[in-house]
């Protein structure tokens, strides 16, 4: 049983202060997501986990025992890389054999061509061989191995990087953005697959994405990073259904959430471009800058205008994604859009630049305060 | 109408091709059909004497000696200054400070001029008065003599070693004794050709991708020498075939340290094609048998080039 546990991981670059103080538990098998935009530290922690970086202080942990003093080839981790890093003078083969090779046969037995005549060599080998033949197997690339990285597509390399990460068996996988260098079609592929994989592997998974489509799909626990904090930890469904934080609540969710100003008076009645809300805040703290977040599927377009929390909305533009139509909208003429979801049946009869009414679904709206941080609704009216 | 602009073309590169035949590949034609007179500068006509220059090259000492000291010249010094050059560069690589200071001083001997140099050399190898046989003289009788008498080492022979017979005797004539001038001239050439191949190798280096030595830690590469031969020496693959290339050029011209230091000697033991050109063709005015040699010296390099380009390119490039 391995954890993985970072504890106030902090990380400098000369002036420019990277990481923040990170906490993080990793449990045994899971697979945890770093999610964030460009530049907020994702790649550097996963760095410092694998020890190819050294924090400026905090510990790792793995597995209970103290890493910060041990060296990358010692921590028994394996990682993919953004760029795959095949070694491209060796074949599949060769790059998938490389890990075990290093490991397992000694420097005499490694020797070019006079490793062959030392004890044990031969044998060493056919295990080898057979261990990636194995592993090939799994990822269905048996017959790339006798290839040079040069020779395969951007998929196929993806899938070779995998391979020599999965011939041992590493207390856990680091992957930096594996996908990222793929299209469209494969990287919706792939990540099933690597779900899959993980599924069969039971092996810890420690991916860094800075898509939240393949955090949200793929990983038993989320965590949002943004500016070296990590603003959110948690399963997928939480984070996205319940953001504890402005910045989580905007970076999780495509399209992004809708957020409408808002002001508060002394009772804790919400109000949003004249219209109030039905739930009040309970505490009246960092109210000043106050929005309120509505998700483009907890909002309906209806003709007529309701009673509750409904606003006025002209359509500007309609976004058709096959099995749902997206309206994009302005209410009382500001220049920010808001975004609905709607069935395609309902939105034959809307046109552009036809005036229509949005009601938000009871109880979606979520609050946040001046520090972006999340207020609570008040429960019942 | 239209045959003519077909051949516009021919017009447009026509001076460019008669320029490189004229200045690139006539001379070679001319040195290749001298190679067969006994022609002389100065002299109104020329004799077609066969074979006979080549056959003097097969033949003569002199010239069995020329391709020898040749042949032995290229042997040390290419792979002796290629392997410090590529070592330099690495630990120039790796140490964060003072990289620039150490780049500027070993390529201090690439810019200075060869000719300037040997004078330095003759003069610090100089058999009596020169630093270096002064410190090995200072060294006798004290504990550098027993140093390296090797006596300490337990079964080191009774044989007094090459330092005390120095000693003894005297510390050898760098450029006058014929088993040591050879060894010394090529000292110098490795003392030239490092720098060179040092700033080579360190701009190879610098697009060796950072992510496959982090892979090779991940793929658990502790030793220094796995990740040399797991991605360093490949990635350097095709820097090495370059600078294989240039350094064996290099070497077969050598000519600025025989010309100002052993004119060939003792004893023809220095006499490198080079050398050997510039001797018969211009001071014997032996025009026709310069041009042999010139046009085996070509053979020589063109081979190389070749080589390089049919066997060697093709492994080192990768995608
Ligand atoms: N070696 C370095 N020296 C100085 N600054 C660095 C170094 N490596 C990273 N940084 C800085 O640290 C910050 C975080 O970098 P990091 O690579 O972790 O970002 P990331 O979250 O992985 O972004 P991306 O999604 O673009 O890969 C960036 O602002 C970057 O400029
Ligand atoms: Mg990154």
């Amino acid at each position: 049983m391995s954890k993985i546990q970072l504890q106030q991981i902090s990380k400098q670059f000369g002036e420019t202060q990277v990481l923040k103080a990170v906490n993080l538990d990793i449990d045994d098998g899971e697979f945890l997501t770093l999610v964030g935009p460009s530049g907020c530290g994702k790649s550097t922690l996963l760095r410092i986990i694998a020890g190819l970086e050294m924090q400026t202080s905090g510990n790792v942990l793995i597995g209970d025992s103290l890493m910060n003093t041990v060296r990358a080839s010692n921590r028994d981790l394996a990682m993919v890389f953004q760029s795959y890093a095949l070694y491209p003078h060796l074949t599949v083969r060769q790059n998938m054999a490389t890990p075990l090779l290093l490991r397992d046969l000694t420097l005499w037995q490694r020797l070019p061509l006079l490793g062959r005549l030392a004890s044990g060599h031969s044998s060493a080998m056919a295990l080898i061989n057979s261990l990636v033949d194995d592993t090939a197997a799994t990822l269905k690339i048996n017959h790339l191995l006798d290839r040079k990285p040069g020779q395969l597509s951007g998929g196929q390399r993806q899938r070779a990087a995998l391979g020599r990460a999965m011939v041992r068996q590493p207390v856990a996988f680091l992957m930096d953005e594996p996908l990222s260098n793929l299209d469209a079609a494969l990287r919706v592929h792939m990540r099933a697959e690597l779900a899959e994989l993980h599924q069969k592997l039971k092996t810890t998974f420690v991916y860094v994405t800075h898509d939240q489509a393949e955090a949200l799909t793929m990983s038993d626990r989320m965590a949002v990073m943004m500016d070296g904090h990590i603003l959110q930890l948690g399963p997928p469904a939480e984070v996205y259904g319940n953001p504890l934080d402005r910045r989580v609540a905007e970076f999780v969710g495509s399209p992004k959430i809708n957020l409408f100003s808002a002001e508060v008076d002394s009772a804790g009645r919400v109000m949003s471009a004249g219209v109030p809300f039905r739930r009040r805040l309970s505490v009246l703290k960092n109210t000043a800058g106050l929005s309120v977040g509505l998700r483009p599927e907890h909002l309906q377009i209806s003709t007529c205008a309701v009673e509750g929390e409904s606003w006025p909305l002209r359509i500007v533009y309609k976004e058709n994604l096959g099995s749902d139509f997206f309206l994009h909208g302005t209410i009382n003429g500001s220049s920010d859009r808001v975004v609905v979801r709607a069935a395609p049946s309902m939105v034959s009869e809307i046109s552009i630049g036809d005036d229509v009414f949005v009601q938000a679904e009871e109880g979606a709206a979520m609050a946040f305060g001046q520090d972006l941080r999340r207020l609570a609704f008040a429960e019942g009216q | 109408m239209a045959a003519h602009g077909q051949n516009a073309g021919y017009w447009f590169v026509a001076p460019a091709i008669l320029l490189m035949v004229l200045i690139l590949i006539a001379p070679v034609f001319i040195a290749a059909g001298l190679s067969f007179t006994d022609y002389s500068l100065g002299n109104p006509g020329f004799d077609w004497v066969g074979t006979k220059n080549y056959a003097h090259m097969i033949g003569r000492s002199t010239y069995k000696k020329m391709l020898w000291a040749t042949f032995i010249y290229v042997i040390v010094v290419v792979p002796v200054s290629i392997a410090l050059g590529l070592g330099a560069a690495m630990l120039i690589n790796s140490v964060n400070r003072f990289g620039n200071i150490y780049k500027t001083i070993y390529f201090l001997p690439v810019m200075a001029a060869l000719l300037a140099m040997a004078i330095v050399w003759e003069f610090a190898l100089h058999p009596t008065l020169g630093i270096v046989n002064k410190t090995l003289t200072d060294g006798c009788g004290t504990w550098v003599e027993g140093f390296f008498s090797w006596q300490w080492i337990p079964w080191s022979d009774e044989q007094p070693s090459w330092y005390e017979r120095g000693c003894i005797r005297n510390f050898p004539l760098w450029f006058g004794d014929k088993t040591y001038t050879l060894w010394t001239v090529s000292f110098i050439g490795i003392w030239q050709a490092f720098g060179f191949n040092m700033v080579l190798y360190l701009a190879g280096l610098t697009s060796v991708p950072r992510e496959l030595y982090h892979a090779a830690s991940m793929d658990g590469a502790t030793k220094a020498w796995d990740r040399f031969r797991l991605v360093t020496w490949p990635m350097l693959g095709p820097t090495t075939v370059f600078v294989v290339t240039i350094t064996t050029i290099r070497s077969f011209q050598v000519f600025d340290t025989v010309e100002a230091i052993t004119q060939g000697g003792p004893s023809k033991s220095t006499f490198v094609m080079m050398f050997a050109i510039y001797e018969k063709a211009i001071q014997h005015n032996l025009m026709g048998m310069g041009s042999a040699i010139t046009v085996v010296f070509l053979a020589f390099v063109l081979i190389l080039t070749l080589l390089q380009r049919y066997f060697v390119e093709r492994k080192v490039h990768y995608s």
